[in-house]
């Protein structure tokens, strides 16, 4: 039987992860979950534990419908809190509701490319260790420029001349990236969207609001768990900052977390579990880079990054920036979130003006 | 000097080891009193909205104590051995406290195996801290743990007594410690269960080494060592009790996902889920064990 | 002829409209239930207030409420906004030194709170509809009592008892719990309000600096047993203003104010025919809902789309074809 493999959604990493598997495994078919809807979470909602994660659920769901569409090898990552329990609790699951598949954790508790070679050859590979190596390398180094570009795109989409500019170039880059085999073909690709990326005609004033998102992993990058959050903050011409992305978590995190806990000085003593660390070190110094607002984003019941709410109250008052909160679950209002956001945009506009006001009234006292 | 131990989360596992373990080293040590309403409103008070409930109460603990002493015992704990990982609640609780409660003397050290930092190594550090030579803390420790061992191995041999006796229907308790034996949360159900004549047993008074190693018979990826303890405890019981209940508190991150596993794993005994919230009905809550019992001693009679 | 502004606040248990002067002073009020209905809702407040207001010219709209986008498609809206910042600007011109604002409507609550008239926080409840005008409602209903009757029951009562009230489901039989062993029914009412402020506290209010002046708001606070509760829990003095339920449609009007585009209103719009209708949209695996709005049975407006495959243009085209 022919291997059909499949993975559940995070963001736009369905892209680089398909473009790695099919290089691993050539004579099987990648096949991405299918996009997640409300049907993937609602599918998920149903067969989950009561009150874990919302990760779990969307995960779940989009394994459904993975399973529903032929797929019979499915991949799930795995990492620390409770994500590194998903796999077998959602294997257990699938295979209660009657699936036949394989499942496979393509990550266990330490990152090595050896056990994860291990792995892949246990789904059925010839390609030897060093191609694999030089797979994955050539995959880490696309989702980097993938993780830049998409940075760029986010603090610039608001303030876009031509409607759409920045959405059709990022469909096109993705759409060249899936041709991609070697660091040749790579380093043309980058350069020739590093170049035009920057050409897009964007209108941004020097002070624009500046808003930046921390949180969860899941809930920040994945947008249809946060209600298009990002997007939204976008149409209000603000510029989104957000740090936690793949390129973070596996590399830049795990060499700097000595850093990052000194980086949070009095707020923190010891790491707090999970992104929890991360999200009060990033809105402590998003608060001294003189950010307009703070959007803290998880799944409901969090533990990690419940455990970072105190130091992010606390931040909040010392340096007088807004914090946001939002807890996702399946039972998430999408109305609340959005008149949540735009109070919080109103909110951060009033702030501003009356800064401004004040200033100018300063200025004038001074001056005369 | 007083230390003062809140009564909630690690002290119903550590408790022994800090009070023996101050008291050598010449600390007087106050401990809360066992949860009420008004440490539970408290605690409530100081928590964000969707921390779980144990933590909750414990923040009321730590209330009650402010100004009572002169430092509160907060330890940090993050991992005990390799892949055994505690939940992450336990690994904030310190900075947490410290955040939300300001400027209070706060005693604390590291347990983190997986940095270099074991029990022994923070207990001499917090030894050390508090003005005792190193010799005294190590051997402070050293006779802490003897008088913890010692009292652990009595409790196990007497719960092995208790599961000799065959009259009575036997319940196992599966629960962190903080949850059964709080007096305001899991100590009214085992209370009730006796009421109605039946024994109830605790997973963490079954022998913990051997739950650990017996736990992988239900899954080898588990990592949290305290579900592990509590899942392996069902291995090692399930013969000599009649029932199972699983004790969480709302909205507990490892056992959303430990007790799926067993619910979905262990099918030849009867296991319910009963889930701990703020604002328990007793009436429900007795409702539910009183029909679980029933169908247990159907099931005895057939 | 004198010059009004239009002010419609559509939430999902209430409608309220107001139409303020040049002034801000409220000529013309209406406060009704939604049912379900929110166009019909806005039509009878139109009916209502274009009574009271006699002969004047609304010169500009502001919509608010969860409904706003809606509402503010019907009544070519000059301002929408969501009931937040609303909330925050009608209370600043009846109030202008608040610092806190606590807020309980039918189905939801918010706290916002203000420093030197700007928004500094707020927080909205998210998780559920424990101890929000409708679930007083429910529970007025199960002691067999009026609703409007509840504050003045609540005040008699020296001697509230203690209610779990976190959860709606939970409070329902912790209250017939304590019926039935005999608490009085006074005791009982307001032992409910102050489970309502409890609850309030701990979730919406939880970690926010409350301090005074304090205005109170939304339709819960007509309810005196919670004004004494809140009162009593926070130890300061809570000012209810006599139009504390029309806030938000009072600040959506201010907000009309200050955003004239100059184009007239006409209240024969409480006479046209509305339709929404809710389709999935499959041109693209998001399968977004998106609803449709018709007036005259022509299209005005759609929203719930992520592309531009279901933007009204988009739409039309395809019909057109």
């Amino acid at each position: 039987m022919k291997k059909i493999i499949s993975f559940p959604h995070i963001g736009n990493y369905h892209i680089p992860i398909e473009i790695l598997l099919k290089l691993i495994f050539k004579d099987s078919v990648i096949m991405p979950a299918p996009k997640t809807t409300k049907r993937t979470l609602e599918l998920g909602s149903r067969y989950s534990p009561d009150f874990v994660c919302v990760p779990f659920k969307y995960n779940l769901g989009n394994y459904i419908e993975a399973l529903e569409n032929g797929a019979n090898v499915l991949i799930q990552a795995g990492g620390g809190c409770r994500y590194g329990y998903y796999a077998e609790i959602q294997e257990l699951i699938l295979r209660d509701l009657g699936y036949e598949f394989k499942f496979v954790k393509l990550i266990g508790h330490d990152l090595h490319p050896l056990n994860m070679f291990r792995v892949c050859k246990s789904i059925g590979t010839n390609i030897s260790f060093f191609r694999f190596l030089y797979y994955l390398l050539l995959v880490i180094k696309m989702v980097g420029f993938i993780d830049r570009t998409e940075a760029y795109i986010r603090e610039n989409i608001g303030f876009e001349v031509m409607e759409n500019s920045f959405d059709k170039l990022h469909a096109e880059f993705f759409g060249k990236l899936r041709d991609i085999s070697n660091f040749t073909s790579l380093a043309h690709v980058t350069k020739e969207y590093e170049k035009a990326f920057r050409k897009i005609k964007i209108d941004k004033p020097e002070n624009c609001l500046k808003v930046g998102v921390v949180g969860e992993l899941y809930t920040a990058m994945e947008p249809f768990s946060n209600y298009f959050l990002e997007r939204e903050l976008a149409k209000n011409k603000v510029q989104v900052s957000r740090f936690i992305t793949v390129t973070f978590l596996f590399f830049q995190k795990p060499r700097d977390i000595k850093k990052i806990l000194k980086s949070a000085g009095k707020y923190l003593k010891y790491t707090i579990g999970a992104d929890g660390t991360d999200s009060v070190e990033r809105s402590k110094t998003l608060a001294e880079l003189g950010y307009d607002g703070i959007i803290h984003v998880k799944p409901f019941g969090c533990m990690p990054e419940v455990n970072a709410m105190p130091m992010l109250n606390n931040i909040g008052r010392d340096y007088k920036i807004p914090v946001l909160y939002f807890s996702f679950d399946s039972q998430t209002s999408e109305t609340g979130v959005k008149t949540r956001l735009e109070a919080f945009y109103d909110m951060l506009e009033m702030r501003r003006k009356s800064r401004e006001d004040i200033t100018k009234f300063e200025n004038r006292v001074s001056w005369s | 000097m007083t230390i003062g131990l809140p009564r909630a989360l690690l002290y119903y596992r550590y408790g022994v080891i800090w009070e023996a373990f101050f008291k050598i080293i010449g600390c007087k040590t106050i401990t809360s009193p066992e949860t009420n309403k008004q440490i539970l409103n408290d605690g409530i008070r100081f928590s964000i909205d969707e921390c779980c409930l144990p933590s909750k109460i414990y923040m009321g603990h730590v209330y009650y104590l402010i100004g009572k002493c002169d430092y509160i015992l907060i330890p940090r704990i993050a991992s005990c051995k390799k892949r055994n990982d505690v939940c992450v609640k336990l690994n904030a609780m310190y900075d947490i406290v410290k955040n939300t409660f300001g400027d209070i003397s706060i005693l604390d050290y590291n347990v983190d195996n997986h940095n270099g930092l074991n029990e022994r190594r923070a207990f001499i550090n917090m030894g050390r801290a508090l003005g005792c030579s190193y010799a005294k803390a190590l051997s402070a420790y050293k006779n802490a743990k003897k008088a913890d061992k010692l009292l652990y191995e009595k409790k196990v041999e007497n719960q092995n007594r208790l599961l000799e006796n065959n009259d009575k229907l036997k319940i196992l308790i599966v629960s962190h410690s903080y949850n059964c034996h709080d007096k305001f949360l899991g100590y009214p159900i085992s209370d009730y269960i006796k009421k109605l004549n039946c024994v109830s047993v605790f997973a963490d008074a079954a022998d913990r080494e051997k739950s650990v190693v017996m736990s992988r018979k239900i899954s080898d990826s588990l990592y949290w060592i305290y579900n592990k303890e509590s899942i392996g405890s069902i291995k090692v019981l399930e013969d000599k009790v009649n029932g199972i209940i699983l004790l969480t508190a709302f909205p507990c991150g490892p056992d959303s996902l430990v007790n799926e596993l067993i619910m979905r794993k262990v099918r030849d005994i009867p296991v319910i889920n009963i889930i701990l919230d703020e604002l328990q009905g007793e009436a429900g809550i007795q409702t539910r064990i009183e029909s679980f019992l029933d169908v247990i001693k159907d099931r005895a009679r057939l | 002829m004198k010059t009004g502004y239009l002010g419609v606040d559509t939430g999902s248990i209430s409608t309220k409209g107001v139409i303020i002067d040049d002034e801000n002073n409220i000529i013309a009020n209406e406060y009704l239930w939604t049912e379900g209905n929110p166009v019909n809702a806005v039509k009878s407040v139109l009916r209502a207030i274009e009574k009271q207001s006699g002969d004047i010219a609304v010169a500009s709209v502001g919509t608010t409420g969860s409904a706003r986008k809606l509402i503010g498609a019907m009544l070519e809206a000059d301002v929408v906004k969501n009931e937040i910042t609303a909330h925050a600007v009608g209370t600043l011109v009846v109030f202008p030194d608040v610092r806190t604002i606590l807020e309980i409507g039918g189905q939801d609550s918010k706290i916002i709170l203000i420093d030197n008239g700007i928004v500094v926080d707020y927080a909205m409840n998210t998780l559920c509809a424990a101890g929000t005008g409708s679930f007083l409602s429910s529970q007025a209903k199960r002691l067999g009592i009026d609703v409007e009757d509840f504050g003045n029951i609540a005040l008699t009562s020296n001697n509230p008892t203690k209610i779990a009230a976190r959860c709606t489901v939970f409070a329902e039989s912790d209250l017939v719990h304590k019926a039935q062993i005999g608490h009085k029914r006074e005791d009982i009412i307001a032992g409910l309000c102050l489970a309502v402020v409890n609850n309030y506290l701990n979730n919406v209010g939880k970690g926010k600096a409350i301090k005074p002046p304090i205005v109170f708001q939304g339709g819960v606070s007509k309810n005196s047993g919670v004004v004494r509760a809140f009162e009593q829990v926070i130890g300061e003095e809570i000012l209810v203003d006599k139009n504390s339920h029309l806030m938000g449609a009072y600040g959506a009007a201010i907000l009309a104010k200050n955003n004239k585009k100059g184009r007239v209103f006409g209240f024969d719009v409480a006479k046209m025919e509305f339709v929404t209708k809710g389709y999935e949209c499959k041109k693209c695996p998001n399968n977004c809902e998106i609803i449709c709005f018709y007036k005259n049975n022509i299209l005005i407006d759609s929203w719930g789309n992520r592309c531009m495959n279901g933007s009204v243009a988009e739409i039309m085209s395809v019909k057109s074809q």
